[in-house]
């Protein structure tokens, strides 16, 4: 939310951009001006002194804790150690590599799972016979928990890059597609009514009445299923793969090495984090007129 | 001219006994409206005027009869028996009765309507709202802009084009739904309760705005109110319905030359038999002599 505090100048950007007579940002000034207003809003919220009176303390019993012996210093690592490990993977580790590797995974069945998914939820959401034909199925599929697919997943499609790419599809489908779905049909039935009486076919419904209407909805939905991905990405990557943030976890596990295994689920953490920062931005900028009001 | 014939709509209702029960909100009412008249529904609340309205405008199907506007049928009445029931649902199955065709904008019949919590998108700007129904209308894109700007300007609304409604206030999001409705160009326009949420100073401006436009463009205008006096003021006549079953009641012309004075004697003589019908309603009783 605090992308959406930050920027106050939400409001203003629109008139400014069709008066002439103001400044009108463009090209690299505009991506530049976006860019900063992401930073602010994303890291903003962290470096509030409200939040960093939690942060701090944390971290320093995370230090604190395993140094003075109070907790076994073999099982919890401390923050320095877990951040030497860090260094040391980014050294000699190809941590940037796990974490491309990882990335290309997410992005590729995120993409696969958004561009299915949110217009088979907008047609079930706009017309009920296409929604009788095609709901039933998916509520009675979407109960098998992800994680479940993954033997069957592994004799059809072998292990390899295919397999983690549907996973992680797999994962990200569903709330996309309910949240899509759910948001389109519960579309105020006085907009559709009002843009009827002027005479707007279906499809102009869909474009200009159902999808505006939906996006809150939407966002959320891939706000989900960024989550389930990143959970199907660690699942993943435990078989027929040597590089993925995911494998050097499972890695470490064998060899035991839980500071590693500390900065992986940092690593992960952060990942999802980010993601989600993007979407909360991308809300803000697309459904403007929410946070005008 | 708009015709009405003998709309029936009834409700299937289930109360909160889990019983079904019916509920008759228009019954038998027939009306007919001539070009350029300015007619306005009065009743109490829930007698079923919006009904009608939104019967008028074709939203909703009657249960009984029909409504033709230029000699063109609006909806066609719900089936009443099973069998015909079944014919509709398959004839119907893929797209609802009251959708425009798939593809193209194609509005069915020449109406503008402004609806009670006006219904302008929140999602869009001013300026936006407006384009987009000119878009409807198959006005060209590059026309659409300077057009839009006029509409805006008839009702008062230059400046703020860029706002979105959520940050306008009541009478300039009415003014809003009131420049949509003109900037389509519609030979009938259809106002359900439109000025029932702005405050009385706004309100009796925006009667003036409006009466003004309707004298100017001989448009035909349906308003569905519960404030007598805007009825009084601005209307040729007024029909006045009776509560449910919602019927007409009674079609009263208002033969007071324009302009007329808002506390002129000859309204609050016709207020006053109007009221006298409400009372007799409510109460079985009449009151009403002369």
């Amino acid at each position: 939310m605090r992308a959406v505090n930050t920027s106050p100048p939400a409001g203003h950007q629109v008139s400014r951009a069709s008066s002439p007579h103001e400044y009108h940002a463009r090209g690299w000034n505009l991506v530049w001006r976006e860019v900063a207003a992401f930073t602010t809003g994303a890291f903003g919220s962290l470096v509030t002194r409200e939040f960093l009176t939690i942060a701090v303390p944390l971290l320093l019993l995370w230090e604190l804790l395993p140094r003075l012996g109070v907790v076994p210093k073999t099982l919890v690592p401390p923050l320095t150690t877990v951040a030497a490990s860090a260094w040391d993977l980014v050294q000699h580790g190809h941590l940037a590599q796990h974490i491309v590797a990882s990335l290309k995974r997410l992005a590729i069945g995120l993409s696969l799972a958004l561009l299915l998914a949110f217009p088979l939820g907008v047609l079930m959401g706009w017309n009920p016979y296409l929604r009788k034909h095609l709901l039933p199925l998916f509520q009675l599929l979407a109960p098998i928990p992800p994680p479940a697919w993954v033997p069957i997943t592994i004799i059809v499609l072998g292990v390899g890059w295919r397999m983690q790419t549907f996973l992680i599809f797999l994962g990200a489908f569903y709330p996309i597609l309910f949240n899509t779905y759910q948001g389109v049909k519960d579309t105020d039935p006085r907009y559709l009514a009002s843009a009827r009486v002027f005479g707007a076919s279906e499809w102009t419904l869909i474009r200009a009445v159902y999808i505006p209407h939906a996006l809150g909805s939407v966002v959320m939905g891939i706000k989900i299923g960024i989550a389930m991905a990143l959970v199907m990405l660690v699942i993943a990557e435990m078989y027929g793969t040597q590089i993925g943030v995911g494998r050097l976890l499972s890695e470490s596990k064998e060899y035991f090495r839980i500071e590693r295994m500390v900065v992986c689920m940092a690593i992960l953490g952060a990942l999802g984090w980010f993601l989600i920062e993007i979407m909360k931005y991308l809300e803000a900028k697309l459904a403007l007129w929410r946070v005008g009001r | 001219m708009i015709e009405a014939r003998r709309i029936t709509k009834f409700f299937s209702v289930v109360n909160a006994h889990q019983i079904a029960a019916g509920v008759t909100a228009v019954l038998s009412a027939s009306l007919t409206i001539e070009d350029g008249q300015f007619i306005s529904l009065v009743g109490a609340s829930g007698c079923g005027k919006s009904t009608f309205l939104e019967i008028l405008a074709g939203l909703q199907a009657p249960t009984d009869g029909e409504v033709y506007i230029d000699g063109k049928l609006v909806l066609e009445p719900l089936p009443s028996t099973r069998r015909e029931m079944d014919a509709y649902r398959e004839k119907y199955r893929f797209l609802s009765p009251i959708a425009n065709g798939l593809i193209r904008d194609n509005p069915k019949h020449d109406i503008a309507m402004i609806f009670q919590d006006y219904a302008v998108f929140p999602w869009m700007t001013v300026q936006q709202n407006v384009l987009f129904t000119l878009e409807l209308r198959g006005v060209p894109r590059a026309e659409r802009a300077p057009l839009a700007q006029r509409y805006l300007q008839q009702v008062g609304l230059l400046g703020s084009e860029d706002k979105y409604p959520s940050q306008l206030s009541g009478g300039m999001r009415q003014r809003l739904a009131l420049a949509r409705a003109l900037s389509v160009e519609p030979k009938i326009i259809l106002m359900d309760e439109p000025f029932a949420a702005v405050d009385a100073i706004t309100r009796e401006k925006l009667q003036d705005d409006l009466l003004r436009l309707w004298q100017d463009t001989g448009r035909t205008i349906v308003m569905v109110t519960h404030d007598l006096d805007e009825a009084l003021y601005l209307s040729d006549a007024i029909v006045v319905f009776s509560p449910l079953p919602g019927t007409i009641r009674n079609r009263l012309p208002v033969e007071v030359p324009r302009p007329r004075r808002r506390d002129s004697a000859e309204l609050a003589e016709l207020r006053a038999r109007i009221q006298a019908i409400y009372h007799y309603d409510m109460h079985g009783e009449s009151e009403y002599v002369g």
